[in-house]
Order: C-alpha cells, then structure tokens, then sequence
C-alpha cells in the first residue's frame, strides 16, 4: 500500500527535520555541559528570535535571514549577561534544581512580554518563495526548509570548528570536562562559561530564525518545544553537542517515517519513548556524552 | 470593584432604556397600558475570566438588539429591557445567575450565554421552570443529547452540518466531473473535527472514497508529514477540520509539496482576516464554510450591519451576530404569540418556535425535536483575491469556481 515514493520523500522531510532539530538543541546540551544549567528558557528565546525575524521582515521589509546580522550579536550578550548576572550566583549545591526554576521564570518572562508586545495572534513570515519547491527524483524539498536545514550545518559546524581548534574551544571544553583542573591552568572559568552561555545563546537567534521560515507562531509555542528537546539532548549525552545531533537526525527521520504508518499523535511520542529508553537502560545517552548524570 | 461598574452600568442602561420609553411615549401616543411595563431580557454572561472576550461580544449583540427593537417600538409596545450578570465564567455562577433572574428578578424572557460548557448547566434551570431558551453559542452536539425541550440554538449549523451545501455540490456534479477520492486532516477537537467529519460522511455516503484520514494533536505545528500523505494519495480533494494556525501550516506545506487538489476546503483559517497573508497570497480556490459574513444579503442583516456600525464604531462578528439573532428568534416568538412573560405563555413560545421558521440575520432558521438547526452554513471561497459566499445559491456573490485553480 505504502509507495516507495512516500518513503523517501518521508526521508528527505525527515532529515531536513532532524536538521532543525540539531540547530534548535544544540545550545541546550551546551549550556548543560558548561555549568550543569537545564535551561528551559532556551526554547522561548527561540521564540524571540522567531518573532524578531518575522518583525524585521514584517516592519522593517528586512530578509529574516539578515536579521541574523543583529540578532546573533544580540543573543550573544544577553547570554553572557544571563550567566554572569544570574545563574553563576545560584549556589553551585543547588545548581542544577534551581537552574530549572530560574530559567523557568525567565521564559514566563518571555513569553508574557511576547504577548504584551505583539499580542498572542499567530504570526507568519510571508517569503516570496515560502512554498517554492525543488524536485529531486520524485520528492520534494521546500526551499525554505532547505534554508533553515543550512542555516543548522552552518551553524553547528562553526560551532564544532569553534570548539575543536581555537583557544577559546580548548577552554571552553577544558572548562566543561574538568572545572577544578581548567583552573588550576590557568583558564578564567567564570569568564569562559559566560562567553560559551553566550554561544548557547547565539545558536537560539539562529535556530529561532530558522524555525520563522516555515511556520507560525505564537508566545506560548515554546512550551511544545521545551519537551522534544530536552528529550533529544538527554537521548544525545548530556552535554554533548555531536550527540544531540546524532540524536536529533534519528528522531527526526524516525518521526517522520513513523508518521506513514501511525498518526501525528502517536509518531510525536517517539520522543518520550526515546526518552524513557535512555534514562531507563542508558543514562549517559546513546551518543559520547561522558558527563551525563542522573537528574 | 467590577460588581460596582457592573451596577453603575446598570443604572445607566436602566436610565437610557426609561428615557427612551417616555420619548416613545410622548412621540407615538399609543398609551397602551402594558407599554409601561417593559419586557425584562434575563442573561447571564462571561464578562470577566476566560471567555470575557467572547463574552463581551455576545453582549454587544444582545445591546444591538435591543437598541434596534426599541428605536423601532418595543414589541407587543412594550421596551425591551436587557437584564444582564456577569458569571465570570464559571459554571457554578451560571446556575445561580439564572435561579436568581428567574426566581427573585422575575424576568420575563432568558436567553442563553455563552459557549457549551455554559449553556449546559443553563439550559437545565431554564428546562426546570419551564422557560424559553434560546442561545448564541453552544454548537457540540452534547448540548443536544440532554433531553432539554425548550432549548434552541439560534445559528445555521452544528459543526457536523457546516459543509451541507458542499456536500449537495460535490455530489450533484456529473460522473465525470465528480471527484472520486478525498483526504481528510482534522484536529483532535470536537468542533474542527465534527465539520470535516460531516462532510466525509456524506460524501463517503454518496460513493466519494477516503484515501486518506489523519487527526493532529491541537499544538501540531510540523505538518510536512500529514502533507506527504495527502500529496502522495494524490486525493481529488482535501478537507481540512482546521482552527486557524494548523489550517495555515497544513496549506503552505500541501503546497510545498506541489498538491495541486481539484477542490480545497478548510474551516475557519480561510475566513481570518490575516489568512491571505499568512500563506502569501495563494489562496485562489480555497473554500471554508462561514456561519455569518456581514455581506450576507439577507434583509435583516443589512440593516443589523448598519445599525451595530452606527452603535459600535466597527461592524459585527460572528458572536455578535449569533446573540443578535436569538434576539429575533426569541422578538419572532413573542410577536406571533402575544406574550411574553412567565408561566403559561412560555410553553406557547417554545411551541411556536418548534413549529415555524424565522428569518434572521444568518438566514432562514428552524429547528428540530432537540433544539438543533436545521440548516447549513454558507460556503465561501477565495475567488480573484477576496473571500466570496458561493453557496447556497440564493446567497451567492459568485460562481463556485471549480476544479479550483492551482495554488
């Protein structure tokens, strides 16, 4: 009954999902690995930079995509502002408990100013070429989708550059790995963690922007985020960027594919199973993610 | 506080009403005695708390109403007097508002409130003292599955009816013209799942075979799998049971994927006045059912448009226009029967409500045994970049364009 040709354009659709949902999770596992943060504000910042993409474009006729220009800075400091000024007060025994209720109240935050600024009607970005699409072997790829997926190898692949051969990533990843140790030699961790909060940060302008080019939303959407996300970092490895990636390329595709023979409702639970999976037979997650813990 | 405004609104409305009446009555002369007495309207509303909103709407058309029936002289020569409690829009409150506008006001006439999980508990103390009772709101079909006999809801539809007149279309077409498949996409909700439910009831009924059937959770926004479904049934037609984001995010991604379906019919995205922007302007074809318009030509809503405009500073919606049709639902009854106050005169409007039809602002209404209406809504579709009504025919601005136009 099912034909080949819904398979693989289930495929394509799923790995430009997984793709997004790369981009969107990546900050999430970082802020985790940095300082042991659960950040549940991260989704709403995404809906901020969502809404100051289609702002941009709606106001000012400037493409989401240069939007980034102002906004990837702009993230850049609120999240260095966010960790110096807020969460490195929080007493480190209680890190991680009170991280979720301080994060919490600032996508509250959020998400009311959302309300109060642009009201809770759903906005769309309106693009000249919003359901334009490429052909490839019978299937179709949105372009848009096509952008957003780009946008996330970008991004992800500046941060792993990032990380894996400048100074700064060697701190960063010294200071995430061993805290005490990365002191000891001499690297400023308090200084490090608020620029890698930064970075967490940054990714969420990019990963809001992304998201506005092919989909409506709304204050409360990051409430139905939060949820997928938290479940992709911890199938991924807690703190672990390339794992959340991995992971979220399999959901993605599996959710995609699970949608031809079940429904919407039940093909979106694959994240929980994920989820329960992990935590019951592999708590550390499936993918690296050496520093992964109970919580 | 809100109590205080409430009665200070009160005595102000009180005060216009009394003025008007002595104008009539020193302008027209008629000094019939029952003119003195007006006729006292008891309604309990959701002012404040989670349907204020719709709340305040419905009370703009009942305001509408009564204005417009006391302008012209009251009925029976009596001025209609609204009496209207805040409920806050909680259940409990509604129970007691009515117990107390019936029991302790002795008001002559009650009309409902607003939304299903209210007019329920309302409809019950109306039934126990054998009151009228009309409504504005409360479409699910569990409000007609209670028994109640003196209930009727004062719009075109219930949700499972919204598409009658597509389905007449659809299926009156010749053979060849006909479509033979459909794809179905409705939201896990009672009301966007009920519309698209009833229609490919009808059209399974009338030999149109379901190719695909999806239901979405009402946070859905990822819609390029259900979309992948459809595209690939290549369906003749596709009906969404939409609300407003999910209609939009299911449109733009059919499109992406180049579904190119002879007939499109979604419920309530089409008629937001922020559609056409949200999809960019593709909206050629697309067809929603519409249970009032203010361009509707029936006789009364030209006139309701004018005067609420007149009132309000900016014309009626959909809630305003539903209150303001009970009004002459319950006005038609009251006129024919010649009373209008409590006791024995109540059943004789209840009886003549369920024996005739009345003509109001979204039409020709009537009812059957469980107070549901008996008619459809109005088609519209998107036809040279505005929403126009196409069906039925003796409401229609345009041609129903089909096949649609690629989108």
């Amino acid at each position: 009954m099912t034909s080949g040709a819904l398979i693989f354009q289930s495929v394509i659709l799923g790995l430009l999902l997984g793709g997004l949902y790369a981009l969107l999770a990546s900050g999430l596992t970082l802020y985790f690995g940095i300082m042991r943060v659960v950040m549940i504000a991260h989704s709403a910042f995404l809906i901020l930079a969502a809404y100051l993409a289609w702002w941009s474009q709606t106001r000012l006729g400037v493409d989401p995509l240069l939007s980034l220009v102002v906004t990837v800075p702009l993230f850049f400091a609120a999240g260095v502002l966010l960790q110096r000024g807020l969460l490195s007060r929080l007493r480190p025994a209680t890190l991680t408990m009170m991280s979720v209720l301080l994060t919490f109240a600032i996508a509250v935050i959020i998400e009311g100013l959302l309300g109060y600024a642009f009201t809770g009607t759903q906005r769309r970005i309106q693009l000249g070429y919003g359901t334009a699409n490429l052909e490839l072997l019978g299937a179709r790829i949105a372009v848009v989708k096509l952008i957003a997926f780009g946008l996330a190898v970008a991004a992800l692949l500046t941060l792993y550059l990032l990380l894996k051969r400048t100074t700064f990533g060697w701190a960063l990843r010294a200071t995430i790995q061993h805290p005490d140790a990365a002191r000891l030699v001499g690297i400023d961790t308090n200084r490090v963690a608020g620029y890698g909060f930064g970075i967490g940060l940054a990714t969420a302008a990019v990963g809001g922007t992304a998201l506005a080019l092919d989909t409506t939303i709304y204050p409360s959407l990051h409430w139905h985020w939060i949820g997928p996300l938290m479940a992709i970092i911890v199938v991924g490895g807690l703190g672990s960027v390339p794992g959340a990636a991995a992971a979220a390329m399999v959901l993605g595709l599996t959710q995609s594919l699970l949608q031809i023979p079940l429904n919407t409702t039940w093909a979106q639970t694959i994240f929980y199973l994920a989820l329960f999976a992990t935590l019951a037979f592999r708590p550390q997650g499936f993918f690296g993610g050496r520093l992964a813990q109970r919580f | 506080m809100s109590t205080r405004l409430t009665k200070m609104r009160w005595a102000t409305a009180f005060g216009a009403t009394v003025a008007l009446a002595l104008a009539g009555c020193s302008g027209g002369g008629e000094g019939s005695t029952s003119g003195d007495d007006p006729i006292v309207v008891g309604i309990s509303l959701p002012l404040t708390g989670d349907f204020s909103e719709p709340g305040k709407g419905v009370q703009r058309g009942y305001q509408a109403w009564a204005k417009i029936v006391n302008d012209k002289g009251g009925l029976l020569g009596r001025q209609v007097e609204l009496k209207i409690l805040d409920d806050q829009s909680n259940a409990d409150r509604v129970v007691s508002d009515y117990e107390q506008l019936i029991g302790q006001d002795q008001v002559d006439i009650v009309v409902g409130p607003f939304s299903t999980r209210l007019v329920v508990p309302a409809a019950r103390v109306a039934e126990e003292y054998g009151m009228l009772f009309v409504e504005p709101a409360g479409a699910a079909k569990e409000v007609f599955e209670q028994g109640f006999k003196n209930l009727f809801y004062a719009a075109p539809a219930v949700a499972n009816d919204h598409y009658n007149h597509l389905a007449e279309y659809i299926l009156a077409l010749p053979a060849g013209q006909r479509p033979t498949t459909a794809a179905y996409a409705a939201m896990d909700d009672p009301f966007a799942q009920g519309t698209a439910y009833g229609l490919k009831e009808k059209l399974e009924a009338g030999g149109v075979r379901t190719v695909v059937d999806e239901v979405y959770p009402p946070n859905t926004t990822e819609f390029s799998g259900i979309a992948a479904k459809i595209a690939s049934s290549k369906a003749d037609l596709v009906v969404g049971g939409s609300q407003y984001q999910d209609g939009v995010n299911l449109i733009v991604a059919l499109q992406q994927l180049a579904y190119q379906p002879k007939l499109a019919a979604f419920s309530t995205a089409p008629t937001s006045p922020e559609f056409a922007a949200a999809i960019g302007n593709k909206t050629e074809g697309i067809l929603a059912p519409t249970g009032y318009t203010q361009k509707a030509p029936y006789p009364s809503n030209v006139e309701f448009v004018e005067k609420y405009t007149a009132q309000f500073g900016t014309p009626p919606e959909e809630d305003e226009a539903n209150a303001y049709t009970t009004g002459q639902v319950v006005a038609a009854a009251i006129t024919a029967v010649g009373c209008a106050e409590q006791g024995e005169c109540q059943q004789k409007l209840v009886d003549w409500v369920r024996g005739n039809t009345v003509e109001t602002v979204v039409g020709p209404l009537s009812w059957d045994a469980t107070g549901k209406p008996k008619g459809a809504h109005m088609i519209q579709q998107w036809v040279g970049g505005e929403i126009q009504i196409v069906l039925p025919a003796d409401a229609k601005e345009t041609d129903i364009v089909y096949p649609k136009p690629a989108w």
